[in-house]
């Protein structure tokens, strides 16, 4: 469908005004609304993802276009909670206790929410209580740590220790951030690292079992 | 040979002994606990050491400690803080890891429940604050005030209030200051403020009580693609005051400065860049290069920029815009390595920085692999000069004093002179 092409373009264009004008109008045809998200805006937020990858695109151009596929679910995300649809998987995110950098755990939540992900994002400051709750509550798939500092990795360690003592069934911790390696993420049992935003839609998909 | 002529040796990208800057810069420079451990360990007067650089809550190297860590530059610095009061004034202060430092007048710090300490842009608490350090944290950010953002009704002069003339006080600051480095057997590293273009750290302009414009982190970054001319006013006029303001400083400062810290702008990330080539290309080059250029035309001076990250697809446009020195020098981040970074820019562009990894290496690494790694980057470096030994970037809390010793006697190894 040549509009759903559209669509996808306009999204990992970052273009707003296209993106929300033609959500509209594939609703208007009679598309359904689960339909637009997956076979318009996900493969998008697929390419921007693939793109920042390989350096073609960068920060800005990231967010802009996660800002046009936040316009075009702010219409879609009420009809999708009317027909009762909701994402497969759940994905937590925060920024660790005593760190308060949030640029790219913000960026990793929007590219989730482009793969279709429920995001919950803890914000930053986040404690290894206030994250384990929070597993529970939403029943989280993932749970994402983000830190950017040196001094917050012991808090990434400790909040990873609590999260695994729980033993929740299906939760499958990701951490990232600047001074984080694969190496750290080995040495504190986490389930997955990501080095950048793209590569944390592939890691957290994989986790889950989700197709790729 | 002087402290300051080996640093000018280096800079002129000859070969002698490897200079050593410890504190010469904010960016250059080590957590106030840090400073603390180390006058401990080598058994200097204990006193609350004070906190030069509130945000990243730096300790100030005294002559004392600089001469035992071997650092060859002193830092010629500007009134203000982060938070836009003076570094004047000192109080003692209990940080939430409970060590007593000093803090300036302004520094009027509030605590929640938590533990979280605030503070207040200029000292002003009846205002919001504009600063955040968790109760478990080392140090401040920024806490973003933004505005509603009328995309219609943007005016450029809402993020050009920072931007202003050197004031008669800043004068008499500088005069000040320039007397009391002059005559130094050091290099001397200074800065003007307002010469580094869309420095992230100061967009939210914790400094400022009301600050208006485009403040939010992400909004900004967004501005470098969709609201690119809202952008070029703002570096227009601030490269114009900033223009002005070299002027007024270089008139005072003469030749007792040797290097000029421009900017602090980060362009890289871990494994990639904040923004594209071209956008370096059409919005911070020109105004770069004008910058540059005065400094070249009208001083000795060394232009220093400074920006984290993998920049390495960056560095020759930094060259082709004028500047002369790079900082911290991340070999840390993606295409960063120190070989190659010698070889490919080593002739046109001095590497300050890169000394060690302070992400891994410096505070979790053993004595014995901060002296290998410390030994294996000056051996990178310091051929044919073009080299300042520095850590990349400050040394954060936390670093065991023992690594940091480590280092600074490798590198007293390295250069021959050890007792």
């Amino acid at each position: 469908m040549p509009l759903l092409t559209e669509l996808t373009a306009a999204v990992a264009a970052g273009k707003r005004t296209d993106t929300v004008r033609l959500t509209q109008e594939l609703l208007a045809a009679g598309l359904a609304p689960q339909t637009i998200v997956e076979t318009g805006l996900v493969p998008g937020m697929a390419i921007v993802g693939d793109k920042f990858k390989r350096n073609e695109i960068f920060v800005p151009e990231m967010l802009v276009a996660a800002r046009a596929m936040k316009e075009a679910l702010k219409i879609l995300e009420p009809l999708l909670a009317l027909a009762g649809i909701k994402p497969k998987y759940t994905a937590l995110i925060g920024t660790v206790q005593g760190d308060l950098h949030d640029i790219g755990k913000n960026l990793i939540s929007m590219m989730w929410r482009g793969a279709n992900f429920a995001v919950v994002d803890l914000g930053t400051n986040v404690s290894p209580e206030k994250y384990l709750a929070a597993a529970v509550e939403h029943k989280a798939n993932i749970v994402g740590l983000s830190a950017l500092l040196t001094t917050t990795m012991p808090a990434m360690k400790e909040t990873v220790r609590i999260l695994k003592a729980a033993n929740l069934p299906d939760m499958k911790i990701m951490i990232g951030g600047a001074p984080i390696t694969q190496a750290f993420a080995d040495e504190i049992g986490a389930d997955g690292y990501a080095a950048d935003a793209g590569t944390a839609v592939d890691i957290a998909r994989k986790l889950v079992g989700a197709a790729a | 040979m002087t402290s300051r002529e080996k640093i000018q040796r280096a800079l002129a990208h000859q070969s002698g002994p490897v200079p050593v800057d410890f504190g010469g810069t904010g960016l250059t420079g080590m957590h106030v606990s840090c400073v603390a451990a180390l006058r401990d360990h080598y058994g200097l007067p204990r006193h609350p050491v004070k906190v030069c650089e509130p945000f990243q809550m730096l300790g100030e190297i005294e002559d004392d400690l600089g001469r035992l860590l071997g650092s060859d530059c002193v830092g010629a610095n500007g009134r203000g803080t982060m938070f836009g009061f003076a570094n004047e004034g000192w109080h003692e202060w209990r940080t939430p890891w409970g060590q007593l430092v000093l803090v300036p007048e302004g520094f009027r710090p509030r605590e929640d429940a938590s533990g979280d300490v605030y503070l207040f842009p200029q000292g002003d608490t009846s205002v919001a604050p504009s600063g955040h350090m968790p109760g478990s944290g080392y140090f401040f950010d920024a806490i973003v005030r933004q505005e509603p953002i009328d995309e219609d009704h943007l005016n450029p002069a809402d993020n050009c209030e920072e931007f202003q003339l050197l004031s008669p006080a800043d004068l008499a600051h500088w005069r000040t200051e320039f007397a009391r480095v002059h005559g130094e057997q050091r290099a001397v590293v200074s800065g003007i403020g307002g010469t580094g273009f869309g420095d992230i750290a100061l967009v939210p302009a914790a400094f400022l009580k009301h600050p208006k414009g485009i403040r939010d982190v992400s909004e900004w970054y967004i501005s470098l693609i969709e609201r690119r001319d809202y952008v070029h006013q703002i570096f227009t006029h601030q490269c114009a005051v900033a223009l002005k303001n070299l002027e007024t400083y270089a008139a005072l400062a003469g030749d007792t400065v040797d290097v000029l810290v421009i900017c602090g702008t980060d362009f890289g990330t871990q494994s990639s860049q904040f923004c594209s080539p071209e956008a370096f290309d059409d919005l911070f080059a020109p105004y770069y290069r004008q910058i540059n250029n005065w400094v070249h035309r009208h001083t000795k001076w060394k232009t220093f920029k400074h920006s984290c990250g993998a920049v390495r697809p960056l560095i020759d446009r930094f060259i082709d815009v004028g500047f002369d020195i790079l900082n911290p020098v991340q070999c840390s981040a993606k295409d960063m390595d120190p070989v190659r970074l010698k070889a490919d820019f080593g002739s046109r562009i001095v590497f300050w920085g890169g000394g060690v990894d302070t992400q891994r290496t410096l505070p979790f690494g053993t004595p014995a692999e901060v002296r290998t790694e410390v030994t294996s980057r000056l051996r990178a470096f310091s051929p044919d000069g073009g080299f300042v030994f520095n850590t990349i970037h400050n040394i954060q809390a936390r670093t065991p004093v023992a690594n940091i010793v480590a280092m600074v006697d490798a590198v007293r190894d390295f250069n021959g002179t050890a007792a």
